[in-house]
């Protein structure tokens, strides 16, 4: 059964849309799939069939890719159903706008008084802060996967009760949402994770 | 066919295996054995020397040898030069171009050096065949970017070896490690060698090999540590008698022997010294004593930056140390008890070493060529991309498009635009690393995109970036308006075009295979001779006169078409009628068996006649 590129990721791993994935499953066809597309397997093939095995294979890995990670898998899915993404930069989500900015002042502020003192057992308890900082944003990340989850499972339903495409765009509009939040929590994260200066 | 061999392309040491029904063996080297030093050396009459032969050059003639090339291997001047300093030999090259090394007339690129090194392995190799050896896997350490794999791939061409595929080393250790397919779990292989240090974390299930993670830094090897051992040698010298022999290439060689020697003994013992006489009038003897205590306090530091890529591994790979189910130990500088202590501490169990840390890659490499083979069956092998790769945009910044850690082969297609009106080229600069601005990261190459001349924002041209399971890159473009295809040709940033390795190839090995099989037809034809000899002079003597004429008349038919086929080239055909003549003399040399010519007779023991 060969993949090609009209076919999109779901049928590649003979799926439907269905959000909720369990992982054990699709890893066990991703091996499977593995093991036929792989270009080992052709290495004593015509070139033809060479060439046809790497494209094949790295499509494979790039569906696998895509589909095993919850975030990345939402936002293929909304590309899928042609759900009109959220240029980024439009702004931050209304609900996260204050805590965005508490924590970029808070964030400014640490900064700059680190770089002001020199002593180190200044700076330890800098990098304490940010830490700790990191893990509350962690743990706010792992509070949108949930959401996501949750909205996985809505989507689930409505795709198995065919339902119509309004009926579906209130929840692809709903995870487009998770995912703009989750974006800029992750941009947090990154901004705390960066090294002190000096 | 002979088969694909397996081939460990080492900083310090190299190694040639192969699968024999199942099991990976080394193919030794007449003159160091199972390790070829990655060594060579050009002599006063310009011949280049290779393996013990040039490691031996190395205290007498350090201008003219080299060692350590792999570190070197797909890299410009300006980036490589912390490695520079650790070598004596003439290094020229623009900052833009492939670094080439003068030694005496000679001009080397490190593809070249390298492809010397493979050429001894490939002719190790048919020798032990009796066969010309064509194709092989080639490792090279998983944190290699782009242009590294590239440069190894061109040093095989340049050895008339097709390099069938490049297997990242600690993934190919753990594929010999995994030989026995009912392994299960999570395994992480750490890797330090001569040059390099690699991490890897792998899952297994099944026969598959799905690496995870993989991390490493590649500049960071058992050469540092003797680097820091050298250092402190020429420090204690200089205080104690005053005279600084760093500049003294001869010296410095020699103390680089000594200490190697004692980092090695101080591997099982607590206490050693370095050793040597130093090149002056007196040959003064040197003694240093080292505990082991001092050297681990001494190289410490250096072992101590495996620590972060290890971290960022588990991280990348969502694990804890303590998921790991097993730990794997690659790379001579495991050998080290303080590299032992401090992955027990890490991963909190004891770590693998049943297989010769030293062998193990060259190990795996040759079951991954007996898979390509078709030999090894239901074992495959899924491994990463190391480095991000991303193009660069607009103010220096880099747009990734394929992340770390992706399972090769990997895709990304990418559109591309004009911002002119009018513009008919599009330049693409593609990088690889982690960091988010260009001038942080790897420079890959740079390719331009032929656009036809159209208002701006019009053409439409996709690109497609596919990193193949070598790990190299392969660049694809399509007009989305009119589905043309073109090619694109990417210029390594310090690569070699294709025209300069075709280039090299003719100029130094153009003739290897041919002087192969005329080497082989010469052996095959003295050893005929040889023979031929015995059985005449076997016909007339004594014990002829017993056998019957039927068999005589046997003898001389076989002895009279191996005389026949003796100009030929083909040595398969002479030795396929050396074996028919020894086949219808064995009756007569079992008459024979104690007269004097017994030895010659027998075929077998020809050696000891020669």
């Amino acid at each position: 059964m060969p993949l090609t590129s009209d076919q999109d990721y779901f049928s590649a791993f003979g799926l439907t849309r269905r959000m909720s994935l369990d992982p054990a499953d699709l890893e066990k066809r991703f091996y499977s799939l593995s093991r036929k597309l792989h270009p080992d397997n052709f290495y004593r093939a015509s070139k033809e069939e060479q060439e046809s095995s790497l494209e094949q294979s790295a499509r494979l890995n790039d569906a696998y890719r895509t589909l095993r990670d919850p975030f990345a898998r939402a936002e293929y899915l909304l590309t899928l159903e042609g759900h009109q993404v959220e240029k980024k930069g439009s702004g931050v989500p209304p609900e996260l706008l204050e805590e965005v900015f508490e924590w970029r002042e808070w964030l400014a502020e640490l900064r700059a008084s680190a770089s002001a003192q020199t002593e180190s057992a200044h700076r330890v308890e800098v990098q304490q802060e940010l830490s700790s900082a990191k893990t509350k944003l962690g743990q706010r990340l792992e509070t949108s996967l949930a959401e996501l989850q949750a909205l996985f499972l809505r989507w689930d339903h409505v795709l198995d009760a065919g339902g119509s495409p309004p009926e579906r765009e209130i929840v692809l509009a709903e995870i487009g949402k998770v995912l703009a939040k989750r974006s800029y929590l992750q941009n947090l994260v990154n901004e705390v994770s960066e090294p002190l200066e000096g | 066919m002979a088969p694909i061999v397996g081939i460990d392309l080492g900083t310090t040491n190299s190694l040639v295996a192969y699968m024999d029904r199942g099991i990976p063996r080394i193919i030794p080297d007449p003159d160091s054995g199972p390790l070829v030093p990655s060594v060579i050396s050009v002599d006063e009459q310009d011949a280049v020397l290779v393996g013990r032969a040039g490691l031996e050059r190395l205290v007498v003639d350090p201008h003219s040898t080299v060692f350590s090339v792999k570190r070197l291997m797909g890299r410009g001047i300006e980036d490589a030069r912390q490695e520079i300093e650790l070598f004596h030999f003439p290094i020229t090259s623009d900052s833009q171009q492939v670094i080439r090394l003068k030694l005496r007339s000679q001009v080397f690129t490190p593809p070249e050096v390298s492809a010397h090194i493979l050429q001894r392995l490939k002719l190790n190799a048919e020798k032990f065949f009796g066969e010309p050896v064509n194709q092989a896997v080639i490792t090279v350490p998983a944190y290699f970017n782009d242009a590294q794999r590239q440069a190894t791939k061109d040093a095989g061409r340049i050895a008339g070896l097709g390099v069938v595929r490049l297997v990242n080393e600690p993934t190919a250790a753990s594929l010999a490690y995994g030989l026995d397919k009912r392994k299960q779990g999570l395994v992480a292989v750490y890797d330090l060698g001569g040059g390099t240090f690699d991490i890897s974390i792998l899952k297994l299930k099944d026969g598959i090999f799905e690496v995870v993670s993989t991390n490493g830094d590649t500049h960071l090897g058992g050469d540092d540590v003797d680097a820091r051992m050298i250092a402190l040698v020429i420090a204690t010298l200089k205080q104690q008698t005053g005279v600084d022999w760093s500049d003294h290439d001869q010296a410095v060689q020699l103390i680089r022997r000594a200490v190697i020697e004692a980092k090695h003994q101080l591997t099982d013992q607590q206490a050693a010294s370095i050793a040597f006489a130093l090149p002056d009038a007196k040959r003064t003897r040197v003694e240093i004593p080292m505990t082991r205590p001092e050297f681990e306090n001494l190289v410490r530091p250096l072992i101590e930056r495996t620590l972060p890529p290890v971290r960022q591994a588990l991280a990348d790979a969502k694990l804890q140390p303590g998921e790991l189910d097993e730990v794997v130990l690659v790379g001579g500088a495991t050998r080290m008890p303080m590299v032992r202590h401090l992955v027990e501490e890490i991963f909190g169990k004891i770590p693998h070493t049943e297989l010769n840390p030293d062998q193990v890659v060259a190990l795996g490499a040759a079951v991954q060529a007996d898979i390509l083979a078709g030999g090894t069956q239901d074992m495959l092998l899924l491994d990463v991309t190391p480095l991000s790769l991303g193009i660069e945009t607009l103010g220096g910044a880099v747009a990734k498009i394929l992340l770390r850690n992706s399972t090769i082969p990997a895709s990304a297609t990418q559109m591309f635009t004009t911002l002119v009106d009018g513009q008919t080229s599009v330049d693409i600069h593609v990088v690889q690393g982690e960091r988010e601005l260009v001038k942080d990261c790897r420079s890959l190459g740079r390719f331009k995109l032929r656009v036809p001349p159209l208002p701006a924002g019009m053409p439409r041209i996709e690109v497609r970036f596919l990193i193949d399971a070598n790990g190299i890159l392969n660049v694809t473009a399509r007009d989305v308006r009119t589905g043309t295809q073109q090619s694109v040709d990417v210029r390594p940033s310090y690569g070699l075009t294709d025209a300069e390795v075709e280039k090299m190839l003719l100029e130094s090995f153009a003739h290897a295979e041919e002087d192969l099989s005329e080497r082989l037809a010469i052996d095959a034809r003295h050893e005929a001779e040889i023979v031929i000899h015995a059985t005449e002079k076997a016909l007339a003597g004594p014990a002829a006169t017993a056998i019957s004429s039927d068999e005589c008349l046997r003898i001389e038919t076989a002895l009279n078409e191996l005389k026949r086929v003796l100009p030929s080239d083909s040595h398969e055909l002479i030795r396929r009628k050396t074996n028919e003549l020894n086949q219808a003399t064995q009756h007569l040399a079992a008459l024979i068996m104690d007269s004097t010519v017994k030895q010659a007779l027998e075929g077998k023991k020809l050696e000891d006649v020669k």
